[in-house]
């Protein structure tokens, strides 16, 4: 018989956290383990300086090579979006290859334990790796293209720890809606980071965005967080608009979108988890 | 057959005439491209974002070139690039890494049973891919020319299209080169896959002319032909200084011509170490591997 009044193993915080380990060391071993150490730095160090590196052809061609601040704007903007990418690739791709190709979701939702703490354990590899492509493109950008890092903690901290938190947001809500998806769920952290990219500023100021797009930039919690980095790293924002803000107008908005998108996604992801146990979504595969 | 009587590919089994054997081999290709060009109305959701993703990519791009005050015929050249990049993708992950996928999916191994030639599969594979990728493309072009006002100089429209698939023949020669060796390479193929995007878009200078490079460019042009077609492509279209080669368009066309030689039989000879390798360990069509 069953002691009812006994804890249920896997809902403690203690259980919840040792899920959270098993689901790192699960996620790097997918992640890294698995491939030949040498392809896998090759793989980690080429793909994030590759993209840098068309952005600074780019710019030295039409400037003629003149290092300046919008060449810190550009650098400073790829960088971070490895973040973005990973983060949001990570999450959506954990829950999807768990339900598709490693076809373990199932049993990770039977236990007693949350879907959550395994989730973003199993997703951290990937944020891991870009986080590290962070620090390269941004070690590239200093030792060689002559980028001036003119930290400032106050901000930079701050404005990180918020940025992850909403970057996360998004992931989660991505991930409980690509559980919904029947076709080419594979498909859309690519093109909602995409989009995004294009709408955040990361790479040319809002302003040469056309004006009804403008607004969606100025709600992004990403448009902020890299306006905030840039100023916490290298001393200025971006060009135009955004850049003429203050720091602590910056901070405001960016404390205020990801007041907005966190908890609206944290309630979107529990709706669709609802919604995918009784449409029985969990272990359905597309062979997509 | 061989000499203790045991036939040592399907195709020796078969024993077919040649006439059978040439008919068995079409069908195989036609069968392959098939469910590529029916899924372009199957699938419309693939349509999407195969058309989607480069566009947001050109786009990205444009605004770059836009914020930097650069002239008019970057802003053509990005789009051409966003064109020949959804080419690119699908030699890479529906050519390169399909028959690593065909193996998670179990197929791999009535291929290796089948009694056609491996390289009829891949065929089909490139002509169907190259029919989906080729509306992407045409999409990518005419929906980055009309949203930013790109415009052609094209005055020999013929050469222009024999410079498109003379670049076709070694980009999915290589996809099909790729096929084995990611095959045989195993489990890296998500992450080699992953390694010939950006790498290859910066060194194929997809979004800038590749003479922009400097030294490098000259390796480029030697081995990646798709620099070296858009290259001659740019130069036929947007004709001026900013689109100066890295070499004359003839001499383009002769290196293309020479690359689809080599990476055709360099797939054929891989292809053939391949199927010995999976006849006598077993271990190529086992999934996870």
């Amino acid at each position: 018989m069953t002691d009812r009044s006994a804890a249920v193993r896997g809902i403690s915080l203690a259980d919840a956290w040792r899920s959270f380990r098993t689901a790192i060391r699960l996620g790097w071993a997918i992640e890294a383990n698995w491939s030949d150490p040498f392809l896998f730095a090759v793989y980690t160090m080429a793909k994030p300086l590759s993209a840098a590196m068309i952005l600074v052809v780019m710019y030295s061609i039409i400037t003629g090579g003149q290092a300046g601040k919008f060449l810190q704007f550009l650098i400073v903007g790829a960088a971070l979006w490895n973040v973005v990418y990973g983060v949001l690739a990570g999450l959506v791709q954990s829950i999807l290859e768990d339900r598709e190709r490693y076809r373990m979701m199932k049993y990770v939702v039977v236990t007693p334990s949350s879907l959550f703490p395994f989730l973003l354990g199993r997703s951290l590899a990937r944020v891991g790796v870009s986080l590290v492509a962070v620090v390269l493109t941004l070690a590239v950008g200093v030792l060689f293209l002559g980028v001036e890092l003119r930290l400032n903690l106050l901000l930079l901290v701050p404005a990180s720890v918020l940025g992850l938190v909403a970057v996360m947001g998004l992931g989660i809500f991505m991930a409980g809606w690509c559980l919904q998806l029947r076709q080419e769920a594979w498909s859309y952290p690519e093109a909602i980071a995409g989009a995004m990219y294009l709408v955040s500023g990361a790479i040319f100021p809002v302003n040469v965005l056309p004006a009804v797009v403008q607004p969606i930039a100025w709600a992004m919690p990403t448009t902020w967080w890299l306006e905030a980095s840039r100023r916490g790293l290298v001393g200025h924002g971006s060009p135009g608009d955004i850049g003429a803000l203050s720091d602590g107008t910056v901070m405001l908005l960016l404390l205020a979108s990801t007041v907005v998108v966190v908890p609206l996604a944290l309630a979107a992801f529990a709706w669709f988890m609802r919604a995918a146990r009784h449409k029985g979504l969990l272990d359905m595969t597309t062979g997509s | 057959m061989s000499e203790v009587g045991i036939a040592r590919t399907p195709r020796e089994a078969a024993d077919w005439s040649r006439g059978r054997v040439v008919r068995a081999n079409l069908r195989a290709v036609a069968g392959r491209a098939y469910p590529r060009i029916i899924g372009l109305t199957r699938e419309p959701s693939w349509l999407f974002f195969e058309i989607l993703l480069p566009f947001l990519a050109v786009s990205a791009f444009v605004f770059v070139y836009r914020a930097l005050g650069a002239p008019e015929e970057f802003v053509g050249f990005v789009v051409l690039g966003g064109a020949m990049t959804a080419f690119w993708l699908n030699v890479v992950w529906m050519m390169a890494a399909q028959f690593y996928w065909e193996k998670d999916q179990g197929n791999l191994e009535l291929y290796f049973t089948a009694p056609m030639h491996l390289m009829s599969i891949l065929a089909g594979m490139a002509i169907g891919g190259l029919v989906m990728t080729s509306s992407r493309a045409l999409a990518v072009i005419v929906i980055g020319s009309l949203v930013y006002g790109v415009s052609y100089q094209i005055a020999e429209p013929l050469l222009l299209a024999g410079v498109f698939l003379l670049t076709m023949i070694p980009l999915y020669g290589l996809g099909m080169l790729f096929a084995s060796l990611f095959l045989l390479w195993g489990r890296e193929a998500f992450h080699l896959a992953q390694l010939l995007q950006e790498p290859i878009y910066f060194l194929g200078g997809v979004n800038f002319p590749i003479r922009h490079l400097g030294a490098v460019s000259a390796l480029v042009v030697a081995t990646l032909p798709l620099a070296v077609g858009l290259d001659a492509m740019r130069q036929l279209v947007f004709p001026g200084q900013a689109s100066e080669g890295v070499l004359p368009v003839a001499t383009e066309m002769l290196i293309l011509a020479v690359m689809g030689v080599i990476f055709l039989v360099g797939a054929r000879l891989a292809l053939r170490y391949l199927e010995t390798l999976a006849r006598r360990e077993g271990r190529l069509t086992l999934r996870w591997q």
